[in-house]
C-alpha cells in the first residue's frame, strides 16, 4: 500500500517531534547557549503548526484509505529471554482525536505562553517542559502497549510536578509540587502493578495481543479474575492522574504554576489521561463488571465532591479546578457504564472549554464588570434552588464540607501522612541509632535586612 | 486531652472592661499597619507606608522594614550595578557624604576620617557576605587573597568582643513553636482562615455564598466551624472544645481575643507586640477586612459587616486550638529561644571589619599598634555604617544624579529660550490629564502640528461628581479619593432616543443573562455535563481566534455589538436651578457652580484669554485583559476610574452661554467662536473618542475634522514611542503598525503588560507649558499647567499643589516600594495570580491576599521619590505648602523632593529642608538636542535623558 508508506513515518514524526525539539534545545542549552525568547517562540510555533497539519493529513489519508488503525513497529528496546519491550506505536479511532486535541491545545497554549511568560526567568524552562509534556502525552495516546504508555505517563507526571513548582522562589509552590508528586507516585503504583498483572496473566502488555477487534468493540482474552484485578489497579492509576476520589486534593494545589500550565495540564490534557487509560482498557472493564462498577462509584463520588467544592470555591482557579473535577467524575461514570463514544466526546469538549476558561481566568474582573453593568447592576443570585430543596442544617454541613474540600486533605494529613511520618521516625532508629531526633526549624520569614 | 486549665476560665473572666478598652485601642492602632488597598476593581495608588508618613522618609523605611521584614531600599548589588553603568557617579556619593558631619578616626601615618572611611566602604565597597557563606568566602571565595590580607585579617580579629546574645523571647506562638518543636502554626491556621475569610468576603465568584455572613465574620465562621461530623485539619482537633466553651460563655469578639490572649499567657503590655505578629501573619486578608470595616461602600457588589476584631477573634481561636493541640498546654510556646553566638557570626563581624580596613587602605601594622581606645572607635565607626546606612547614602546619591539629570537640562533649555510666541491664533488647544503617560502624545502632537497648544490639568477637570452612564449599573464617584462628590450627574437618552435606549438595555440584559448562564452551566454537574458534551468542542474556535489573533477577534466582537446593540444619542443631565436643595447628592450644578469649576481649571492653567476656536478636553482611562490591576492604569484623579464623562461635562459647561457670561466676570474670556469638545483617551490602546460631535456648530466641523486627523496621527506616533519599550513590537515598526500593536496588547488574553502604566514616573512639573515645551521627558513627567503670573494670592497654586502632591507623590511612592521589595510591598509576579472573590488576587490556590503592584508593572521603574518642580518663587511655594499639614508632611518628611523654577529667569533652586533652598548649577549634565522625538528614541529600550527637540523649540 502506497499510503502506508507515508503514514508510518508521518505518525512517528508527529510523536517524536516535540521530544526532538526538547532534546535539541536542552542540548544547546547544556552546551552553554541560552536561546533567545524569539527563537523559542518561533520554533514552538513552527513545530505545532507543522504537527497540526501533519495530524490533519494523517486523518485524511487514513479516512481515504478506510483504515481504522495504524501500527508502526520500531523494533524492540531490549529483549530478555522470551520477553521483549517492543516499541510499537499506533493510532486508532480513540487516539486520533486525542492527538489532534493535544497538538491543537498545546499549540494554542504555547502561543499564549510566549506573551504570558515574556521576560520571566523561567521562559526557557517552561517551553522545555511543555515540549517534553507534549511528547509524553502523545506517547501515552499512541503507545501500542501498556509498557510504552507508562513511559509517556511518567513524563507527563514529572513535567506536571516541575511546572507546579515553577516559582521556586516561594515555599508554597515547591511544597505543593512535592505533594502532587507523592500523590502521583502512589497512584502510579497501581498502573505499574497492573502492567505486571497483565504480563503475568496474558503474557504481554501489547494491545494487539491483549485485545481483539476494533475499538470500542474489542474483546480481551483475560479471565475475569485477572481482568478485575487489572481493572482495579488501572483505576487506581487513572484516579491519581485524573484527580478522582480519594486523590482529588492535589488538583487545586496544582494551581500554583503559571496560568497556561494550569490550562493545558489541569484543564485540558493531563487530567484526561486517566480517562484515556480506562477508555483504552475498555475490554478489560467489560470483562470485569466489578471493576467497571468501581469506576462508576469512584466517578460518582468525584463528581459529587467536585460539584460540592466548586460551589463553595471563591477564587477563580480553585473554582475551575473543581468544576473540571466534576466533569472528570462524570467522564469516569460514562466509561464505567460503557458509553465509550460519549466519554470521548465529553473529554474533547471538556478539554476545549476548560482551556478557554483557564486562559481567561486572569480577565475575570474585566469580564464580570461588563456582565454586571449589562445586567443593570443586579445579577441573579445562584444556588437558590438548593436553599429551597435542602434543609438549613444540612446546607450548613454541606457548606462546611465543600469549604474543606470534602475533608480529603485533612484525612490524608492526619491518617496517612502523620502515621507515615511517625513510622518513618521509628524506622530511622534502626537506620542510625545515634542520631538525635532534631528537626530543622527553618525560619518562615525572609532573611533579615540588616546584619549590623 | 488536658484542656482543664482553660475551661476553668469559663467562670472567671479575667479580661475586664478596661482591658477591652485597651484591646480595642491596640487593635485600632495596629490596623494602620495593614495594607490600605481596597477591592482591586478600583485601584487607588497611595503611599504604601502611609502609616509611617509622620516620620522622615529614611527613618520610616527602616522602621517599616523591621516590622514587615522588607527591604527599605534597593539592595547594595542593585546600587552597585547602577554605579557600574554610570547612573550613580562618584561625585554623587562624595556630595552626599559631604552633607553629613565628619570626625577624624585615625591619626598618624595613615590618617582616616569618617568621610574617607564611608567613601571607601561604598567605593570600592564591601563584598556582600552572610553568616551562611562567610566560611566559604574566607577559605575558598577569595576574600583573603594574599599574606598581607591574612595579616590584616588577624589584626582585625577582636576575640575580646565575644558576647553571648540574649535569648530571644518569642513574639507570638508561631515563633516559639517553630523554634522549640519545628511546628509551623501558621501552616495549620492560615489555610483554614484564608478559606473562611475568602468565603466571607466573596463578592460573587462562589456559587453558594457563605451562609449567615450577613451577621458578621465571627458568626459565619463559627457557624461553619461548629458543624458536627467533620474531620478537622491537622493540629486543630481541639477546636470543637474551644468552640463549645465560647458558645457556653457566649463570648463576643473582644472577649474571645482577650480570653485567648490570657490563655496563651500574653501580658497586657505585650499585647501590641503579640497581636501585631498575628495580624501581619496574613496582612492582606486582615487589611481587606479592616478596609471594608472603615469604608463598607468599597465592597463592589455585596456590602458586608466586616470587623477586624472578629477576624482576629477567629484567628486567635484557631491559634489557641493549634497551640493547645500540641500537648494541651497553651503557654508552651513562651520559653525563650536560645541564640548561640556562633563562630560564623564572629567571622562575619571580623570579615566586615577587615573589608572596611582593607578598602580604606589601612595596613595591618597600623592596626596592630593601634591603642585599644582608638581601635574601639574605628570598630564602632565601621559598624555604624552598616548595610542599611550604605544603602541610604546610595539612594540619596541615586536621587541626586536624577535631580541633576532633570534640573540642569531644564535650566539650560530655559536659558536658550524658545522661539518667538506664535503670532497666529492656535488652531486648537487641548487639555490632557497631568498624567505622565500623556506627555508623549502632547509632545508628538505639538511636533506634528505646531498650531496645537496643549495643557495639563488633573483629569477630573475640576468636576467632582457621582456619575451614572446609560450603560452603567449605578453611579460612581469620578473625582480624587480625598474628595467626596456633592453632585450627581447622569447620562440620559437625548430627545426621541429613549426607545432606542430601552431596546439596547433589554438586549444587553438578555445577552448578559445568556453569557452568565453559559458560564455557570459549564461548571455545575448536570448542566456542565450537557454543555461540555454538546457545545464544548465549539469553544475551540473562539479560543484559537482570541489567542492567535486577538485584534481581529476584538474587531469582530465590536462589529457584532454594533450590529446587535442600537446606540442611542445621549446627553448629560447636569443643570440645576439655584433654588433646588434636595437631601443627599445635589442633582447637577447651578450656573454659579459651573462657572466656579470651569474658571478653576482654565485660570489655574493660565488659559484666560487668546483661546482658539476649538478647545479639546480629553479625559483618560485604560482598557486591558489579563489584568486584575486594570484599574491601576485608569485615571488617578478620577479615583481609579475613567475620566471621559468629566471631560464631556466640562466641555458642555464651558459651552453654556450663561456660564461664559459668568466666566467673564471672573476674568476668563471665552470668545464667541470658541467651542469646547470633550473626549476620552485610552492610554492602553491609544484610542481617542471625541464626544457630542453632533453639537459642534457647522462652522467648526471642518476645522474639527482637520484637528481630529492630526490627533490621529499623534496617536500613532505616541504609540510608536511607547512601542520602543516592548520587545514584541519590532524596532522598525511603522507608526500605524505601532498603533495596531497597542490595540492588540489591550485585547490580548495573555498580555501581562498591556501598558507600563505609571512605571516610568519620576518628576512632576507645575508650571507653564513654555517651560517644558520642546523637551523630551520620555513619558516620565507629570505636567501640570499652572501660570504663576495670574495668581496673585497663590490660591490657584494651593489648589493645584493640594491635588498633585498627594496624587503624584502617592503614585510615585507606591511604585517605589513595590519596586524595591516586590514580594514584600508589591504582589510579586503576575503569572501565578488567581483572582479571589472579585476583590483581590492570591498566589496559587490558597495564599494571603497580595497587595501592591505586580512585578510586570514596575520592572523598569527607577525608584526615586517624585521630584516636584514648581514655577514660582521659593517663598510663595513654601508658604503655600506650609499652609496645609498634609503637604507639609509630604515635603518636610522628605516623601517628595521639591525644586522651584524662577518664573522670570532661568534659575532653579532645590529645597534642602528647614526652609533652605539651594541654587542648582553645574555642567555635569548637558542638554542634548535632536531634530525630532523619533530621532531621539528610535532604537533605544532604556530610559532616555531629557533632550531638546529642535523642531518644537522653534530654533530651527
Amino acid at each position: 500500500m502506497d499510503t502506508l508508506f507515508i503514514l508510518e513515518p508521518l505518525l512517528t514524526a508527529i510523536v517524536v517531534a516535540p521530544g526532538v525539539l526538547f532534546l535539541a534545545i536542552a542540548t544547546l542549552w547544556l552546551l552553554g547557549w541560552t536561546p533567545p525568547e524569539r527563537f523559542i517562540a518561533r520554533t514552538a510555533a513552527a513545530l505545532y503548526s507543522a504537527m497540526a497539519a501533519a495530524v490533519v493529513v494523517l486523518c485524511v489519508l487514513m479516512l481515504r484509505a478506510g483504515q481504522d488503525s495504524l501500527y508502526v513497529m520500531h523494533g524492540a528496546w531490549f529483549r530478555v529471554g522470551e520477553y521483549s519491550f517492543p516499541l510499537l506505536i499506533f493510532v486508532d479511532r480513540l487516539s486520533l482525536p486525542l492527538i489532534l486535541l493535544t497538538v491543537a491545545l498545546v499549540g494554542i497554549t504555547g502561543s499564549f505562553s510566549v506573551r504570558y511568560l515574556h521576560r520571566d526567568v523561567g521562559f526557557l524552562r517552561f517551553f522545555l517542559l511543555m515540549h517534553l509534556f507534549a511528547f509524553g502525552a502523545l506517547l501515552v495516546f499512541t503507545a501500542g502497549s501498556y509498557d510504552l504508555l507508562l513511559g509517556g505517563w511518567e513524563l507527563v507526571g514529572f513535567t506536571s510536578v516541575f511546572l507546579i513548582g515553577f516559582f521556586t522562589g516561594r515555599r508554597e509552590p515547591v511544597r505543593n509540587a512535592i505533594r502532587v508528586f507523592a500523590t502521583y507516585r502512589i497512584a502510579d503504583l497501581g498502573l505499574m502493578t497492573a502492567v505486571f498483572v497483565l504480563h503475568h496473566s496474558a503474557g504481554s502488555a501489547l494491545y494487539p495481543t491483549l485485545f481483539q477487534g476494533v475499538w470500542p468493540a474489542q474483546t480481551s482474552a483475560l479471565n475475569t479474575g485477572a481482568a478485575t484485578l487489572a481493572g482495579l489497579l488501572l483505576l487506581l492509576g487513572a484516579s491519581g492522574k485524573s484527580a478522582q476520589v480519594p486523590f482529588s486534593g492535589w488538583l487545586p494545589r496544582a494551581m500554583e504554576g503559571p496560568t497556561p500550565s494550569s490550562a493545558i495540564f489541569y484543564g485540558a490534557i493531563s487530567v484526561h489521561i486517566g480517562a484515556y487509560l480506562l477508555l483504552r482498557s475498555e475490554p478489560v472493564l467489560r470483562q470485569a463488571p466489578f471493576a467497571a462498577a468501581a469506576v462508576v462509584l469512584v466517578g460518582c463520588a468525584t463528581a459529587l465532591l467536585g460539584t460540592l467544592a466548586h460551589r463553595t470555591s471563591n477564587d477563580v482557579k480553585t473554582s475551575l479546578a473543581y468544576a473540571a473535577m466534576t466533569q472528570l467524575g462524570v467522564i469516569f461514570m460514562e466509561i464505567g457504564f460503557g458509553f465509550t463514544w460519549l466519554a470521548l466526546l465529553h473529554i474533547v469538549g471538556h478539554a476545549c472549554v476548560r482551556t478557554m476558561q483557564f486562559l481567561r481566568a486572569p480577565s475575570l474582573l474585566h469580564d464580570h464588570h461588563g456582565l454586571h453593568a449589562a445586567a443593570g447592576g443586579h445579577l441573579e443570585p445562584t444556588g437558590l434552588h438548593w436553599e429551597k430543596l435542602v434543609p438549613a442544617p444540612a446546607r450548613a454541613w454541606l457548606y462546611r464540607a465543600g469549604l474543606e474540600r470534602g475533608f480529603l486533605d485533612s484525612l490524608t494529613d492526619r491518617f496517612l501522612i502523620e502515621p507515615g511520618l511517625n513510622l518513618a521516625w521509628i524506622l530511622l532508629y534502626f537506620e542510625r541509632p545515634a542520631r538525635p531526633a532534631e528537626s530543622d526549624p527553618a525560619p518562615a520569614t525572609r532573611p533579615a535586612t540588616e546584619t549590623r | 486531652m488536658s484542656y482543664n486549665r482553660s475551661t476553668e476560665a469559663v467562670s472567671i473572666f479575667y479580661t475586664a472592661d478596661r482591658d477591652h478598652g485597651h484591646l480595642r485601642h491596640v487593635v485600632n492602632h495596629l490596623a494602620h499597619l495593614l495594607p490600605a488597598q481596597g477591592p482591586i476593581g478600583v485601584f487607588i495608588h497611595h503611599n504604601t507606608l502611609h502609616a509611617f508618613q509622620h516620620l522622615p522618609f529614611e527613618q520610616a523605611v527602616v522602621e517599616a522594614s523591621a516590622i514587615y521584614g522588607t527591604q527599605p531600599y534597593m539592595t547594595e548589588e542593585a546600587f552597585r550595578a547602577q554605579i557600574a553603568n554610570g547612573r550613580i557617579r562618584t561625585e554623587d556619593i562624595t556630595a552626599i557624604l559631604d552633607l553629613e558631619p565628619n570626625v577624624p578616626i585615625l591619626t598618624g601615618p595613615s590618617p582616616l576620617d569618617r568621610r574617607g572611611l564611608r567613601q571607601a566602604m561604598i567605593l570600592p565597597g564591601m563584598r556582600p557576605t552572610a553568616e551562611d557563606t562567610i566560611e566559604w568566602h574566607l577559605s575558598e571565595g577569595g576574600l583573603i587573597e594574599s599574606a598581607a590580607d591574612s595579616r590584616l585579617f588577624s589584626a582585625c580579629s577582636r576575640p575580646e568582643l565575644e558576647s553571648e546574645r540574649d535569648p530571644q523571647i518569642p513574639q507570638r506562638p508561631h515563633d516559639g513553636m517553630l523554634a522549640h518543636f519545628g511546628i509551623d502554626l501558621d501552616g495549620m491556621v492560615n489555610p483554614l482562615l484564608t478559606r473562611l475569610a475568602g468565603a466571607f468576603l466573596d463578592q460573587g465568584v462562589a456559587y453558594w455564598p457563605m451562609p449567615e455572613r450577613e451577621r458578621g465574620f465571627l458568626h459565619a465562621a463559627y457557624a461553619a466551624l461548629r458543624q458536627p461530623y467533620c474531620v478537622l485539619p491537622k493540629g486543630l482537633h481541639l477546636l470543637p472544645v474551644i468552640l463549645r466553651w465560647h458558645d457556653a460563655a457566649q463570648l463576643n469578639a473582644e472577649t474571645i481575643v482577650g480570653e485567648a490572649l490570657r490563655a496563651l499567657g500574653a501580658v497586657s503590655h505585650d499585647w501590641e507586640n503579640f497581636l501585631r505578629g498575628e495580624l501581619l501573619a496574613l496582612p492582606g486578608w486582615a487589611g481587606m477586612i479592616w478596609r471594608l470595616q472603615e469604608e463598607p461602600e468599597l465592597a463592589p457588589h455585596q456590602p458586608l459587616p466586616s470587623v477586624l476584631m472578629e477576624f482576629l477573634a477567629v484567628r486567635m481561636t484557631l491559634v489557641l486550638a493549634a497551640v493547645s493541640g500540641v500537648d494541651g498546654h497553651p503557654r508552651i510556646w513562651q520559653s525563650p529561644i536560645a541564640r548561640k553566638s556562633s563562630k560564623a557570626q564572629r567571622l562575619l563581624r571580623d570579615a566586615t571589619f577587615f573589608q572596611a580596613a582593607k578598602s580604606a587602605g589601612i595596613p595591618a601594622e597600623v592596626l596592630e599598634n593601634l591603642p585599644r581606645r582608638q581601635m574601639t572607635l574605628f570598630h564602632r565607626e565601621v559598624f555604624e555604617f552598616g548595610d542599611l546606612e550604605r544603602r541610604r547614602i546610595l539612594q540619596l546619591a541615586y536621587e541626586r544624579r536624577h535631580e541633576r539629570q532633570i534640573l540642569l537640562p531644564l535650566c539650560q533649555h530655559r536659558q536658550r529660550g524658545t522661539g518667538p510666541p506664535a503670532a497666529k491664533r492656535p488652531s486648537a488647544q487641548a487639555f490632557f490629564c497631568i498624567d505622565e503617560r500623556e506627555e508623549s502624545i502632547r509632545r508628538q502632537w505639538e511636533e506634528l502640528d505646531p498650531t496645537i497648544e496643549t495643557f495639563g490639568a488633573a483629569g477630573f477637570f475640576g468636576v467632582a461628581m457621582d456619575y451614572c452612564g446609560v450603560d452603567d449599573a449605578h453611579g460612581v464617584a469620578l473625582c480624587p479619593v480625598v474628595v467626596k462628590p456633592q453632585h450627581k450627574v447622569h447620562e440620559r437618552p437625548a430627545e426621541g432616543h429613549a426607545h432606542t435606549l430601552a431596546r439596547r438595555r433589554l438586549l444587553r440584559k438578555r445577552l448578559s443573562r445568556w453569557q452568565r448562564g453559559a458560564g455557570i452551566s459549564t461548571r455545575t454537574l448536570f448542566r456542565g455535563w450537557l454543555s461540555t458534551v454538546v457545545l464544548g468542542v465549539f469553544s475551540l474556535i473562539p479560543l484559537a481566534a482570541r489567542v492567535l489573533s486577538p485584534r481581529h477577534y476584538a474587531r469582530l466582537i465590536h462589529q457584532l455589538n454594533q450590529w446587535l446593540l442600537p446606540e442611542p444619542r445621549t446627553e448629560l443631565a447636569f443643570h440645576r436651578a439655584p433654588e433646588q436643595h434636595p437631601e443627599g447628592l445635589l442633582p447637577g450644578f447651578t450656573i454659579t457652580e459651573k462657572v466656579e469649576r470651569v474658571a478653576g481649571v482654565l485660570a489655574a492653567a493660565g488659559l484666560v484669554k487668546d483661546m482658539s476656536r476649538l478647545v479639546l478636553i480629553l479625559g483618560h482611562g485604560s482598557t486591558s485583559l489579563n489584568n486584575p490591576h486594570e484599574s491601576a492604569h485608569d485615571c488617578g484623579a478620577c479615583g481609579g476610574r475613567r475620566g471621559g464623562p468629566n471631560a464631556r461635562l466640562f466641555a458642555a459647561m464651558a459651552n453654556h452661554p450663561q456660564v461664559r457670561a459668568g466666566l467673564l466676570e471672573k476674568g476668563v474670556y471665552i470668545p464667541q467662536d470658541t467651542w469646547f469638545v470633550g473626549g476620552y483617551h485610552d492610554t492602553c490602546n491609544d484610542d481617542a473618542d471625541l464626544l457630542d460631535l453632533h453639537l459642534v456648530p457647522s462652522t467648526h466641523t471642518q476645522e474639527l475634522a482637520r484637528v481630529r486627523a492630526s490627533l490621529d496621527l499623534a496617536r500613532q506616533w505616541s504609540a510608536h514611542e511607547r512601542a520602543r519599550l516592548f520587545e514584541a513590537a519590532s524596532g522598525t515598526i511603522t507608526p500605524a503598525a505601532a498603533l495596531r500593536h497597542m490595540q492588540e496588547r489591550a485585547e490580548h488574553l495573555a498580555e501581562p503588560r498591556p501598558e507600563y502604566g505609571h512605571c516610568t514616573n519620576a518628576v512632576t512639573i507645575v508650571g507653564r507649558r513654555a517651560a517644558t515645551k520642546g523637551l523630551f521627558f520620555d513619558r516620565r513627567a507629570f505636567l501640570v499647567s499652572y501660570d504663576p503670573t495670574i495668581d496673585p494670592d497663590d490660591s490657584n497654586l494651593a489648589k493645584v499643589l493640594g491635588a498633585v502632591i498627594p496624587v503624584c507623590g502617592g503614585i510615585s511612592l507606591e511604585y517605589y516600594f513595590s519596586f524595591v521589595d516586590n514580594e514584600g510591598y508589591g504582589c510579586g509576579t503576575k503569572l501565578p495570580h488567581n483572582i479571589t472573590g472579585l476583590h483581590g488576587v492570591m498566589n496559587g490556590y490558597e495564599s494571603d491576599l497580595r497587595t501592591g503592584l505586580p512585578w510586570q508593572m514596575v520592572e523598569i521603574h527607577e525608584p526615586v521619590r517624585n521630584l516636584f518642580i514648581v514655577e514660582s518663587t521659593p517663598q510663595r511655594v513654601l508658604t503655600t505648602i506650609h499652609a496645609s499639614p498634609l503637604l507639609t508632611e509630604f515635603l518636610e518628611n522628605r516623601w517628595i523632593r521639591l525644586a522651584v523654577l524662577d518664573p522670570a529667569g532661568a534659575g532653579i533652586q532645590m529645597y534642602r529642608g528647614s526652609g533652605v533652598f539651594e541654587p542648582v548649577s553645574g555642567t555635569d549634565e548637558t542638554l542634548p538636542t535632536a531634530a525630532s522625538s523619533v530621532e531621539w528614541y528610535q532604537g533605544h529600550m532604556e530610559h532616555l535623558p531629557v533632550a531638546r527637540i529642535e523642531s518644537l523649540a522653534g530654533v530651527r
